[in-house]
């Protein structure tokens, strides 16, 4: 019996050693987003996932987006790498592979760049990307838009290098802007809205109709709501890649 | 069968298993050999991307210095000290003191970087941010190249001091490497913040 319990004792500060110790491992991608924090609402999870899947099919690049809890202490440059590498992002040869990580509870996140696309998705585009339309969004609290027009912009990008157009592509949103002074036109628009439909008895409405059926991101779509960009895409497998070269290119930040 | 004799029998046995041991000691030659080779080249290989980071990281702190000097206008030190490293880098003939200097140069880069905390208008600069963003990509560069370096000089030195490794590699003339480890002075030189005067 006091054997057996030494024998557990040993056997379980032997997986504990190994749990320290543990190389970043995760299993392979099954489809282009990989959301473990859950933090992504599904329309954009799915939408996401298939302008990635269009990527590939089009470009051959593949783009891995990944949320996870933390990186346990490892820093997050290192954990993106090696992970890239063990998947092996990005096709044979032309290590065209992306992964666009974030770890939430560290509220830290990272672009890792394959070679094969460092000439245009650079350092400085990465930085600029993460500054501009990631974090203000993330700052907010919006993960799940903030990482979709982050993804967006990245197949976009790797899309017009390659002189492809993605058919699926909706219209990439404003970045909220943290601006200070006057209350936004958002929050008295309805009242003008009021104010002129009273004060036209209503024939304001007659007038502002062409807009209304033409404009899918007219006048009614202030704010962070969808104009009219249905939600395309689907749940699109990932095949897996054979690439995995990757250098350290890229950028990443905090928020 | 008799005709042959048991003389000849033995003979030929003799001459397979001679020839069978010639071969499988020629194969082990070869391929302790080829390990040598390989080990040399991987180290090789490594050491030239290692190279191209630092060389990338130094074409950038011309255009960091630059646009940094507009604003900090009392780190006149610093700068000197950068150019300096600069130079001693291009000057340096020999790996060790390549490694040396792009250490001292890694030190000083991290305090420039660090002055926007006391020159709060560089933050706002979108020139500064991009070099910093390039500058930070080649660190990180610099640090993946210099891992899988090491890695490769691990796997060469070790190949080196093996009974057997040794001999090949002096065969094929692969001499010992050394390390590019982050030097103590390049990891505890924290920036002094001075207060008041």
């Amino acid at each position: 019996m006091r054997l057996h319990s030494l024998f557990c004792i040993s056997f379980l500060l032997l997986t504990a050693a190994c749990g320290a110790a543990a190389e970043v491992s995760l299993p392979q991608p099954g489809h282009y987003v990989e959301d473990y924090s859950n933090v992504i609402d599904q329309d954009y999870e799915r939408s996401l996932n298939g302008i990635l899947q269009e990527v590939e099919q089009k470009t051959g690049a593949q783009v891995i987006v990944l949320t996870i809890l933390t990186t346990e202490g490892i820093p997050i440059e290192q954990y993106a790498i090696e992970l890239a590498e063990n998947w092996q992002l990005g096709q044979k040869g032309k290590d065209n592979g992306l992964l666009f990580m974030l770890a939430t509870q560290d509220r830290r996140y990272r672009f890792e760049v394959g070679y094969g696309l460092e000439p245009y998705i650079t350092d400085i585009y990465c930085g600029r990307l993460g500054r501009e339309v990631l974090v203000p969004y993330l700052k907010k609290g919006r993960f799940g838009q903030g990482i979709y027009e982050t993804g967006l912009r990245i197949a976009q990008r790797i899309a017009s290098e390659s002189g492809v157009q993605l058919s699926g592509m909706p219209k990439l949103q404003q970045v909220p802007q943290q601006r200070r002074g006057t209350p936004c036109c958002g929050v008295l628009f309805p009242f003008l809205l009021f104010f002129l439909i009273i004060a036209t008895r209503g024939r304001i409405l007659f007038w502002m109709l062409p807009f209304m059926i033409l404009g899918n991101r007219g006048m009614f779509s202030s704010g962070g709501s969808f104009g009219g960009g249905s939600f395309g895409g689907g749940f699109g497998s990932f095949g897996g890649g054979g690439g995995g070269g990757f250098g350290g290119g890229g950028a990443g930040g905090s928020w | 069968m008799k005709a042959y004799g048991k003389g000849w029998v033995t003979l030929i046995i003799v001459l397979v298993i001679i020839v069978v041991l010639g071969l499988g000691i020629f194969r082990w030659y070869i391929s302790g050999y080829n390990n040598a080779v390989r080990v040399d080249e991987g180290a090789k290989t490594a050491w030239s991307n290692v190279d191209t980071a630092l060389q990338r990281r130094l074409d950038l702190v011309p255009n960091l210095v630059e646009t940094v000097k507009g604003y900090a206008t009392h780190e006149k030190e610093l700068f000197e000290n950068i150019a300096q490293a600069r130079t001693k880098y291009f000057q340096a003939d020999t790996r060790g003191k390549q490694i040396e200097a792009s250490n001292e140069l890694g030190g000083f880069l991290s305090r420039l970087l660090m002055l926007q905390e006391s020159y709060p208008d560089l933050k706002a600069n979108q020139n500064f941010l991009a070099l910093q963003d390039s500058l930070e990509g080649t660190e990180n560069r610099i640090a993946v190249a210099r891992t899988r370096y090491n890695e490769a000089a691990k796997a060469l030195n070790s190949y080196r001091r093996e009974f057997f490794g040794s001999f090949f590699c002096t065969r094929a003339g692969v001499t010992e490497v050394e390390y590019f480890e982050a030097t103590e002075a390049a990891k505890t030189e924290v920036p002094k913040v001075e207060f008041g005067e």
